[in-house]
């Protein structure tokens, strides 16, 4: 009779296994995807046109992302919670730092690398979005009685963000911006901003994106590809209509893994933007929808946590668990809709998959918070029973 | 309010507003995948259409040309495969060194490559046509983009500058453009074929898709030459040209009975694997294509023509003295009076003034009958392109001085393969053989012009031409009889002929008794001491005529005794 008691309470695994071995999926058919869409561009360009130039240095970042994320996973999140303003704020520097000629480096013609020697270029802008969630939540718990009022629980928040957003789009990196955009609004909303506050804002910031892209002839130019891709396919469509063209010879079932043409030079960032196109083309619908389905189960899972997380009254642990959702939500769901042809072209990669240094540690840091979050909520659960 | 207000209840988390959040995400996730299955399953026709119309495209397969061989099956023209290299501006992106590589090993200046690597209003230029395979590929693995190969087939010729004219050349689309080549185009050039591909982005070929239609290879094709002999040929015509500092040569081998064309050399020559040799000097084919005024060498035909009309016979005495014959304003010549001399000994010793008296003695219809009869004044039909006929005007036109001077050879013009397959003529008992390049299973029927007997006695007065007292004892060989007529002309220049400027010619036949070989001999301008065809152009006969002989395992006819070097013997101009 003791040991099933003793059964019971151990049954409750110490961590989340199925979103564990989501992100582990992920992370592996990234890997391969990665390999698979930049074999050609490798071989044709690295100065030593090896076809595994990328795919090594994804799989480095691979490894750091993920002895990063073991060493975050061993700090509890009381400590994220008390460094999140130096956190942000130092990482504020970095995104200021990238914008001196010195110290950034430019990529055709956006500024938002810090080069560091031999350990390849940080990107500000990827981290950026994991401590904007851990800022906001903070943010939200620490004015939790100012929720209601635009002056004191909204207007600072909001200053920080013009900056960080101002910061943002003079490298430009846009899709940076509107992710974090997306998650400070997102972590305040579930925060109880006040819903009247929250409804004028959002009509504020519509009006702003479309200023800002009106605004901006180049952002205007991508977003009239994205309406009518077959009106100029040779020019403002050609990447878009590349993208479809994938995803159609993909069909159901895919050419196969390493048959993809539209990865030969056609369809360009194959391996970082446009990762799921060549998915598509290899893999056909059925790996899409996997994708999809991985990152369904991820985002249901983070919200999972966040809300057994405010169950037991751990708000800035439950705003930070939604936020990283949203983040992974928003940033997968603009990804996937940009290669599907649903949103404009945004330079947004696909969460855990696309090729790039930052983003995956980034990602892997914010996976390891949410299972440590969740390794928390368990302890305390077990807690409870003894 | 109140509660929000207490700081020690802290915040309130409302499950609505997380519920509103997870339905527009997951709304957001239901969206993409219909749109995913739209794209994939149900408007994939459109979109693989668009990606074929992108990523296919239909290119050429070269056929491979026919083979030239010699008649033992020896390669003369050869096809094999080589790259063609080319550059798409517009595409190109290379560093100053890739450049600097790239022009090294493609032979280029490296800055008008620059130039061309920065012009991106081209997007086609070839850097190099027709290289080996190999240096191809070492220009294909330094992946320099807009780089391209095409392949192609070159044509490669074994035997070189020997048979230069002979089979002419191909250009670099691989379709003749002279000689054989030109000729017989349609036999050999193949039809391209042409498949579906898939290309990525830079032009290159990534998977064969399917076959639009086969490449049709060419024909092979068999030449009458026996490359041996013409090697042979090439070298003593050469070398004779050389010695006698002559502008140029040309010699032609028949077999008499086949009509084929066994050997056929010019000098100068050019080399047809090296199309930068080749000038209007070098690349004619003078043998077939020139003509010139044929000199004492169309004696023969003049003596058969007087014989079947019953003017004269063998022994009919001709009186040549004084060694001149005034006719009208005009006077010919002979070098030293002979006499009293017998129609054969006019062959003998090449008298003007007997041959003139002959003529005169004639119709000039006869005369001409015969010429025209034994081909001349019209392209023999050899297969060569070009072909020239001479000049032989009608006899209704021919003053009398005009037909005292025909009969030796002014007044007309002749190609060497005309006067050779006329030779024929007298070798194969009056029979005029049609001539050809291409080997042959069969002999065709050739056409009688002469009569066997008539044919007979022309050939014991073509045999007395080498005998001691001849003018060609030079074209004698060991083994076997051998007849001949010797041409020393001067060259026809603008307004009347010129004094010092010769064509010397030798064209004879062997064996005697049977005769199976012609080889006519032309050496022009020779600047040397000697210029009389019998001094050097049948002593170049002599040796290709003995090799063909042996080629042939033609039995000899004469018993085996060591020829002396004639010298000093009756030599005869004109």
């Amino acid at each position: 009779m003791f040991n099933n008691a003793a059964v019971r309470r151990t049954s409750l695994a110490p961590v989340d296994w199925s979103l564990l071995w989501t992100v582990f999926a992920l992370l592996g058919l990234g890997l391969v995807m990665v390999y698979s869409a930049s074999i050609a561009i490798a071989e044709a360009k690295s100065a030593y046109h090896q076809s595994t130039y990328y795919l090594m240095r994804h799989a480095a970042y691979l490894v750091v992302g993920l002895a990063a994320a073991y060493g975050a996973f061993q700090l509890p999140s009381s400590l994220w919670q008390k460094m999140a303003p130096y956190l942000f704020f130092g990482l504020a520097l970095c995104l200021i730092a990238v914008l001196i000629p010195e110290l950034g480096r430019a990529v055709y013609g956006s500024r938002r690398w810090i080069p560091l020697g031999p350990l390849g270029n940080f990107q500000p802008s990827e981290l950026v979005k994991l401590f904007t969630v851990i800022y906001a939540a903070d943010y939200a718990v620490r004015k939790a009685a100012l929720m209601q009022n635009l002056r004191h629980g909204f207007m600072p928040m909001f200053m920080v963000m013009l900056v960080v957003g101002w910061l943002l789009l003079m490298e430009p990196d846009f899709g940076a911006f509107v992710v974090i955009v997306a998650i400070a609004l997102a972590v305040l909303f579930l925060g109880g901003l006040n819903g009247r506050l929250f409804g004028g804002l959002i009509v504020m910031l519509a009006i702003g994106f479309v200023l800002l892209i009106w605004l901006s002839p180049y952002r205007l130019q991508r977003v009239i590809g994205f309406m009518d891709p077959w009106a100029d396919p040779y020019g403002k469509g050609y990447q878009l209509t590349h993208a479809l063209i994938a995803l159609g010879r993909g069909e159901w079932f895919g050419v196969g893994l390493g048959e993809s043409v539209e990865k030969l030079f056609y369809l360009p960032e194959a391996y970082t933007d446009f990762l799921l196109a060549v998915t598509g083309e290899e893999l056909g619908f059925m790996g899409v929808t996997a994708i999809i389905g991985l990152f369904a189960w991820l985002v249901w899972r983070a919200f999972a946590i966040g809300w057994q997380s405010a169950l037991m009254g751990r708000n800035f642990q439950a705003l930070t668990a939604q936020g990283i959702a949203v983040w992974l939500a928003m940033q997968s769901l603009i990804n996937m809709g940009v290669n599907l042809g649903l949103l404009p072209t945004k330079g947004l990669t696909l969460p855990l998959m696309s090729y790039g240094g930052s983003g995956i540690v980034a990602n892997c840091l914010a996976i390891a918070l949410l299972v440590r979050i969740d390794f928390e909520n368990r302890c305390l659960m077990k807690g409870k029973r003894q | 309010m109140s509660r929000a207000r207490n700081p020690i209840l802290q915040l309130d988390l409302q499950c609505w507003r997380k519920r509103l959040l997870m339905a527009l995400v997951f709304g957001g996730f239901t969206v993409l995948t219909a749109r995913a299955a739209y794209l994939q399953g149900w408007r994939n026709d459109f979109l693989n259409q668009q990606g074929d119309m992108r990523v296919q495209r239909v290119v050429e397969m070269p056929a491979h040309r026919g083979m030239i061989t010699d008649r033992r099956g020896e390669p003369l023209a050869i096809s094999t495969p080589v790259e063609s290299i080319w550059l798409n501006p517009r595409e190109a992106d290379a560093t100053p060194s890739q450049i600097q590589a790239l022009a090294s090993k493609l032979d280029w200046d490296p800055d008008s490559l620059a130039r061309l690597f920065a012009n991106k209003g081209k997007a086609f230029v070839y850097l190099k046509r027709q290289l080996p395979p190999e240096v191809a590929d070492a220009v294909q693995a330094m992946a320099i983009k807009g780089i391209h190969t095409t392949p192609e087939y070159r044509r490669y010729y074994p035997a070189g500058e020997v048979i230069g004219q002979v089979l002419g050349v191909t250009g670099a689309d691989d379709n003749g453009l002279e000689g054989i080549e030109y000729a017989y185009q349609s036999w050999l050039g193949g039809e391209p074929g042409a498949k579906r591909v898939v290309k990525d982005r830079l032009g290159n070929t990534i998977e064969d898709l399917e076959l639009v239609r086969s490449p049709k290879p060419g024909r092979d094709l068999t030449l009458s030459l026996n490359l041996q002999l013409q090697y042979l040929a090439y070298r003593e015509l050469s070398a004779a040209v050389a010695a006698n500092k002559a502008r140029a040569g040309a010699l032609v081998a028949l077999d008499t009975r086949t009509g084929e064309i066994l050997a056929l050399a010019n000098v100068p020559t050019f080399n047809p694997n090296n199309r930068a040799t080749m000038t209007p000097e070098r690349d004619r084919n003078r043998a077939v294509a020139d003509t010139y005024e044929p000199g004492s060498t169309i004696k023969p035909f003049l003596v058969s023509a007087a014989l079947e009309a019953g003017a004269v016979t063998p022994e009919t005495r001709i009186d040549t003295d004084p060694g001149w014959l005034q006719i009208g304003e005009k006077r010919i010549h002979d070098v030293h009076s002979k006499g009293l001399l017998s129609v054969a000994e006019v062959i003998q010793v090449s008298s003007n003034v007997g041959a003139a008296k002959i003529a005169l003695a004639m119709k000039s219809e006869d005369y001409w009958k015969v010429l025209s009869h034994a081909g001349f004044g019209a392209a023999p039909g050899s297969g060569f392109p070009g072909e020239a006929g001479g000049k032989l005007r009608p006899h209704e036109t021919w003053r009398p001085i005009e037909k005292a001077t025909m009969a030796f050879g002014m007044g007309m013009s002749v190609s060497l393969l005309q006067l050779a397959r006329g030779y024929c003529a007298f070798a194969d008992d009056g029979v005029l053989p049609r001539i050809t390049i291409l080997k042959r299973d069969a002999p065709p029927v050739g056409v009688r012009v002469l009569s066997a007997k008539t044919a007979r006695a022309m050939r014991d007065m073509l045999e007395s031409v080498t005998q001691p007292n001849g003018t060609a004892p030079q074209a004698r060989i060991t083994g076997y009889r051998v007849g001949g007529k010797t041409g020393t002309a001067h060259k026809a220049v603008a307004g009347g002929y010129s004094a010092n400027k010769y064509i010397a010619s030798f064209v004879g036949m062997a064996p005697m008794s049977d005769p199976r070989v012609v080889v006519a001999v032309m050496i022009d301008e020779p600047t040397g001491k000697e210029y009389y065809g019998g001094q050097i152009a049948a002593p170049v006969f002599a040796k290709v005529m003995a090799d063909s002989l042996r080629f042939m395992a033609i039995p000899p006819d004469r018993p085996l005794e060591i020829v002396p070097t004639a010298s000093g013997s009756a030599e005869e101009p004109t």
